[in-house]
């Protein structure tokens, strides 16, 4: 039975329930917070009218962190203990991040078992789950001030290419800052979201996401309230900030053909970049000024310099379409997301790409926080259930080791979520009770090139012959991308099954490597592939012919030992270094060398069977 | 949303054979997908979120394999009690094997630059238009319920595919993705 609604009569009719939930762009150098305010989405001021939340935490002793602008501030005075750009660290372990960054202005802490990397400051030790954490609770405070009530459910961005540990990492953040996760949605999905919602779009989206670090583009069908990511792609070191290195080398090497002038310091150059680059946003020509020297840099100059890098993000482009088996002309609008879209030429270069104007009227910098806050207000129950709905894929494939070191993919990269897939596994030896099931990331096709998620066993599996098991493995993959898999023997329904929970994730960078690799190591991944396989064909006959020698060894006359052995010594030798052909040669000879055998033993082993004695039994005496 | 048991034909309402309704499918699917999926369920009680991930993870299987024509002929014929799965050495002609050696060696053959790309599109058309013919072929032999050669030109289109992959495989090497 319904409730009845008691109102005041003439009184303004209820309001209903309207339930508290916000979007939130956890970025690596600002964060931001959105809500639905009546009709729009809009992301929320603090007290001093300021969206953009730097993402910069300051520790003190006995006092609660400083987050954002008053952290930053303090970046040079106290680096020991403040920290910025926490998101990079998420999901990766000390060593990790040491070989990449080379040396990094903080005291780690070295007690950590997990091998995450912590940094020492006075008010303790802090990883970036932590730290992730004190930002978040400062845009829950903000969010919670401004709507005087507390929140119910929050959504958060992720990079497209995060994997599993740094979006579990990101959802392990978020309960530390007491929210209620409701989706984790990948950043473009969010910027897609925004446009797709105010502009009632239809269609095929590309989202151009140009940050000042990484570079993501994705691919997004939308249609009639559903949207559907076929295919993402992206370089995780391509930015804004690329380009201001360019122009700082260009500033530089315009100041030393002029004689008597100081360079600068790296720092100072940078900035002197960086406001060129800000000028020519909306000018043609910027003039950049240290102390008495000036030049001017032309549009068409900055085009020179950072050619490189746009046809960089013209590749990915690309490369997106490709995965998803369209066209250009099958494109219908494409987003920008990120503050260096602002930049003419990188907008120049994408709409001769794609032969359209990309959209541009949401501020770059607010795109994805926006689409996050109407996420939210969906997904908390404030828009009815006919409302729009996201269908995302997961970025890399995921599989299986399998014999010889080579993975079995069982869910391809690009496949929409949630899914779940099984395939059935066998042993390998006789008499084999324990499985160890490796789960692997990544696109090439031995292990030791892809990246190593987790690995269980399943034990108690009944004794049978090599190959008779029958053992089914399932991966799950939930809707924020999050792995789990299962592994069940099906005659005796013995289960083993993992929450792939790694303690630390992949690199961006490796995981950019490890697409790139796939590629251009598919031929070569061919052959040692079809390798191993013949390899593991012949170590199968040869372990087989060793048993029933072992065995029955007596039915077979001198000579005939004499032949198989010298089968046996051949292929041995071929396995070693032979081709994939040669040694499929050389195992199908020795098949036809022992055939003879094999027939003697299964009229002995018919016969006894026949005499009432089990096959079991006979191998016993043999032994 | 129909039981998870339910072929996945009668669960998209559509007719079982070997040519579908693309957009019918699509439609379908999305108006299935806005009902089952977890998002749907963002806030509900764990157990009604785990029905919802199993159901989406399900139909989206579902899609998949209706959507692909390699997938929908061995779905067929597995609804026809045939394993495609089990490859009978009787299945594959001799006249197929040398057709395959054929290809793939025009296809290795091929110079491993930007020079190949005119010719790997060409190799790619004349596979599309054995690919489409061999999808004829399957139908026929599917409509008068003539499995056993409807597997056989299954095989063949397994054939044709895995080398359309390799093709597309090849041009993203030459272009260096």
């Amino acid at each position: 039975m319904a409730l009845l609604q008691i109102q005041e009569p003439g009184g303004k009719q209820a309001k209903p329930l309207h339930r508290l939930a916000v979007g939130i762009d956890l970025g690596t150098t600002n964060s931001l917070v959105s809500t639905s305010c009546g009709l729009r989405v809009e992301t929320l001021p603090d007290s001093e009218g300021e969206h953009l939340l730097p993402s910069v935490v300051h520790y003190r002793k006995d006092e609660s962190p400083l987050v954002g602008f008053q952290a930053k501030a303090l970046l040079v005075e106290d680096p020991l203990n403040t920290i910025a750009s926490a998101k990079r660290l998420l999901g990766k372990s000390l060593a990790e991040l040491k070989s990449q960054h080379g040396y990094l202005p903080f005291e780690f802490d070295n007690s950590r078992d997990d091998g995450a990397p912590a940094i020492l400051t006075v008010a303790g030790s802090k990883d970036a789950i932590q730290v992730s954490a004190d930002i978040l609770s400062t845009l829950v405070s903000r969010a919670e001030a401004s709507l005087k009530g507390a929140l119910e459910g929050a959504v958060i961005t992720v990079p497209a290419y995060f994997n599993d540990a740094q979006r579990q990492q990101t959802k392990d953040a978020a309960q530390l800052a007491g929210l209620n996760v409701l989706r984790l949605l990948n950043e473009p999905t969010a910027a897609a979201v925004a446009y797709g919602l105010d502009s009632e779009d239809q269609g095929n989206v590309i989202v151009f996401d140009l940050g000042g670090g990484t570079f993501d583009v994705s691919l997004l069908s939308l249609k009639r309230g559903v949207f559907e990511v076929l295919a993402t792609g992206g370089d995780t070191n391509l930015g804004g900030d690329d380009v201001d290195h360019v122009i700082a080398d260009w500033i530089a090497s315009q100041m030393s053909e002029s004689t008597g002038i100081e360079i600068p310091s790296q720092a100072r150059l940078l900035q002197l970049a960086n406001e060129a680059k800000h000028q020519l946003s909306d000018q043609k020509v910027a003039t950049i000024s240290s102390e008495a020297w000036s030049v001017k840099l032309e549009e068409s100059t900055l085009k020179e310099l950072t050619a490189d890098l746009v046809r960089r993000t013209i590749t990915s482009c690309r490369r997106v379409l490709r995965d998803a088996k369209l066209a250009v002309s099958d494109i219908d609008n494409i987003v920008m997301v990120g503050g260096s879209t602002r930049m003419p030429l990188v907008r120049d270069a994408v709409a001769e790409f794609y032969g359209k104007a990309p959209l541009t009227n949401i501020d770059p910098d607010k795109v994805v926080a926006i689409g996050a806050g109407i996420q939210a207000d969906v997904l908390i129950g404030n828009k009815s259930a006919d409302s729009f709905l996201l269908l995302d894929v997961n970025p890399l494939s995921l599989g299986i080791e399998t014999m010889g070191e080579l993975v079995e993919k069982i869910i391809p990269r690009n496949t929409t979520i949630p899914v779940a897939k099984a395939q059935e596994f066998t042993t390998f030896k006789d008499g084999q009770t324990v499985m160890t099931l490796h789960v692997v990331q990544g696109e090439r096709e031995l292990v030791s090139d892809c990246r190593s998620l987790a690995k269980f066993e399943l034990r108690e599996i009944p004794s049978m012959v090599a190959g008779a098991a029958k053992i089914r493995v399932t991966f799950q993959v939930d809707a924020d991308g999050l792995l789990s898999v299962s592994a069940e023997e099906l005659s005796t329904g013995k289960k083993a099954e993992i929450q792939v929970k790694p303690s630390y994730g992949l690199e961006s960078s490796i995981i950019e490597g490890m697409l790139q690799d796939s590629h251009s190591n598919a031929q070569s991944d061919m052959e040692t592939r079809s390798i191993k396989e013949a390899q593991l064909d012949a170590t199968q006959l040869l372990d087989a012919i060793a048993n029933a020698l072992r065995v029955d060894g007596e039915l077979l006359s001198e000579a005939e030992v004499g032949t198989l052995a010298e089968s046996i010594k051949k292929l041995e030798s071929i396995m070693a270094n032979g081709s994939s052909v040669q040694i499929h040669a050389a195992t199908e000879e020795l098949n036809q060398v022992s055939s003879e055998f094999a027939a003697k033993r299964m009229d002995l082993h018919i016969a006894n069977a026949l005499r009432g004695e089990s096959i079991d039994a006979v191998e016993k005496q043999a032994d | 949303m129909q039981s998870l048991k339910s072929n996945y034909f009668q669960l998209f309402n559509l007719p079982q054979s070997c040519e579908i309704d693309q957009e019918a499918l699509n439609d379908e699917y999305r108006k299935q997908q806005g009902e089952v999926h977890p998002d749907r369920f963002a806030n509900a009680e764990e157990h009604e979120k785990l029905r919802a991930l199993q159901l989406s993870s399900y139909l989206n299987e579902a899609y998949e394999t209706i959507k692909s024509p390699l997938r929908r002929a061995a779905y067929l014929l597995a609804l026809h009690d045939i394993d495609v799965e089990k490859v009978d050495q009787n299945d594959l002609s001799m006249d197929l094997l040398l057709e395959q050696i054929q290809l793939r060696e025009k296809l290795d053959e091929l110079p491993k630059d930007e020079s190949a790309l005119a010719d790997l599109d060409m190799l790619r058309a004349e596979v599309i238009s054995k690919l489409e013919r061999q999808e004829n072929r399957f139908a026929e032999f599917f409509v008068v319920a003539n499995y056993e050669d409807a597997k056989k030109v299954y095989h063949e289109l397994q054939f044709l595919n895995k080398l359309r992959n390799e093709i597309d495989a090849g041009e993203e090497l030459r272009l260096g993705y």
